[in-house]
């Protein structure tokens, strides 16, 4: 087991209004949920010495402006000019998780006291994936000629390859979109907050890259989230009951740039961050009361319940079906509504959920004797990172 | 069927890596990166052996008959310049001479619904410009 087991903490969380469109500059978001992780938190902004965010907009052809769309660290420090900042860090290589799990490594390494980590998304006007140039270069040059253009059609293609090896059938999807967004009407943050989303409606829907249909793909928003780390120590004096971090995992499967479709690699990627995450926490996913998986597009849910050892190759939709994900189940599934329910804003939202539930403080959407709470924040295959929070810190 | 007479492919830039690979296209070949030391193909090209880290790779020609590994279905008309030809299946192959390497392409010359997993492909060759030609798939004749 790991010797830091438990020894770091979320305690405050943060959300902007999330929106289809950029009414207010990115920087507004992004500072909203900071300011009201903070003060969930019971801390006064002064006592934030530490800040790690991973700036990216995942839309293609489109400028990176700071402040407009994305938020540097530098952006952040401007509007908030901390008199005792100690440490910073934007990550590249291992999206938001692998900012939580930098400023986790601060905290222990006494490098600062009060770490805060954002996630902002804009949404840019036009198409989403803007394909500006009629050259192929890099990795596209064996992709971009034959129509793969986003992420979508990579994860469509192993997805297919799933269905057809395993004998199973994307309507059975339906249960985890239909169930989500059922969840996501306890969260009153999310884009998809009032609005019901059918089993009909999910069958309906017009194909976006068969297999996947609208409903499978997460909406592209404007938002952003925040949350307070710090020592288990400090995090007891705080006014939120402490979410303790028992273990965390990267994924640690590699592959060429340009090499899509391969299933193998969402799986390998997936096992590998979750052995770590397993062994250090000492916990196996027999032990887990309740699990966020990263939802950017539907199937993401299948390969990590999969790859994490939640069930076996090819069973996942099956798994999820007979009331299992919902939040009475055996295993209440992304209950927060996912960024199938929230829109995209990646995976601190899963990290956040993770740890309300595991503090006991999700409202309505509680689930009932939570104490070990799993968080899978990406994608397995690119970003993966893996997370295990707890109520009791043994 | 789909019309693809209309679309404007993004024409792929060789470079030092992929060079041979597009050179051998133009000449009707499939020609993969071969390990020296171990045998094994891999694609796309890179800068050593993803099997055994060896450096000696050359590009040896690969028989263009392989099986669907994957595919996707093409409905969203976001990219303006494929809209002609939606739906269009995007294919990922595995071609017999080369496990593990897989290739993109699209399924020519048949409905897309006649893309599946494991359905056998040969290669086809789609001239781009008088620069580059592009490796494509239509469903295998009778083996
Ligand atoms: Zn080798």
């Amino acid at each position: 087991m790991w010797e830091n087991r438990c020894k770091v903490a979320v305690s405050g969380v943060g959300f902007s209004k999330v929106s289809r469109t950029a009414d207010v500059p990115l920087a507004v978001h992004a500072l909203t949920a900071v300011k009201e992780a903070v003060a969930d938190s019971g801390l006064a902004m002064s006592d934030i010495d530490g800040l790690a965010t991973y700036p990216e907009l995942p839309a293609t052809g489109h400028a990176e402006v700071d402040g407009i769309s994305v938020v540097s660290v530098n952006c952040m420090m401007a509007m908030l000019k901390l008199p005792d900042l100690a440490w910073h860090i934007q990550v590249g290589t291992v999206n938001i998780g692998g900012a939580v799990q930098q400023a986790v490594n601060a905290l222990l390494a006494g490098m600062c006291n009060y770490a805060v980590v954002w996630r902002a998304m804009h949404n840019p006007r036009g198409t989403y994936q803007n394909l500006p140039s009629g050259m192929a270069a890099g990795a596209t040059q064996f992709t971009a000629p034959y129509g793969f253009g986003g992420p979508g059609q990579g994860m469509a293609v192993a997805y297919t390859r799933w269905l057809e090896r395993h004998n199973q059938n994307r309507e059975k999807m339906a249960t985890l979109a239909v169930t989500q967004r059922r969840h996501t009407q306890h969260n009153p943050h999310a884009y998809f907050y009032g609005t019901e989303l059918s089993r009909e409606d999910y069958l309906a829907s017009r194909m976006v890259a068969y297999p996947f249909c609208l409903f499978d793909c997460d909406i592209p928003v404007q938002g952003a989230v925040a949350i307070v780390l710090t020592t288990a120590d400090r995090a007891c004096d705080l006014k939120p009951t402490p979410a303790y971090l028992a273990g965390y995992g990267q994924r640690l499967h590699f592959e060429v740039a340009g090499r899509i479709g391969s299933l193998a690699d969402y799986m390998e990627g997936g096992r590998s961050s979750a052995k770590l995450t397993w062994e250090r926490s000492g916990f196996g996913p027999k032990d887990v009361d309740v699990a966020q998986i990263y939802d950017g597009f539907s199937a993401s849910v299948i390969y990590g319940l999969e790859s994490y050892g939640f069930c076996g190759e090819g069973e996942a939709l099956d798994f999820i079906q007979d009331g299992r994900i919902e939040l009475d189940g055996e295993l209440p599934l992304n209950t927060f509504g996912g960024s199938l329910g929230t829109g995209r804003i990646h995976g601190l939202w899963h990290i956040i959920e993770g740890a309300l539930q595991a503090s006991g403080r999700a409202g309505s959407r509680q689930v009932k004797d939570a104490n070990v709470s799993f968080v899978g924040a990406s994608a397995p295959i690119v970003t993966g990172t893996t997370f295990i929070f707890v109520r009791e810190p043994y | 069927m789909s019309d693809w007479s209309k679309v404007t492919r993004p024409i792929p830039v060789p470079n030092e890596w992929t060079k041979p690979f597009w050179d051998a296209a133009k000449r009707g070949i499939v020609e993969l990166q071969r390990c020296q030391s171990c045998g094994h193909f891999q694609h796309p090209p890179y800068a050593t052996c993803t099997r055994c880290v060896a450096t000696d790779l050359r590009f040896e020609p690969v028989r263009g008959i392989g099986t669907i590994y994957a595919y996707t279905i093409m409905y969203h008309t976001g990219d303006k310049r494929f809209a002609a030809a939606v739906p269009y299946a995007s294919i990922i192959v595995e071609l017999d001479d080369a496990p593990g390497a897989l290739m993109a392409g699209n399924l020519l010359d048949a409905e897309y619904t006649e893309a599946k997993v494991g359905r056998r492909v040969e290669i086809v060759f789609e001239k781009l410009n008088d620069d580059v030609t592009l490796p494509q798939f239509r469903l295998a004749s009778a083996e």
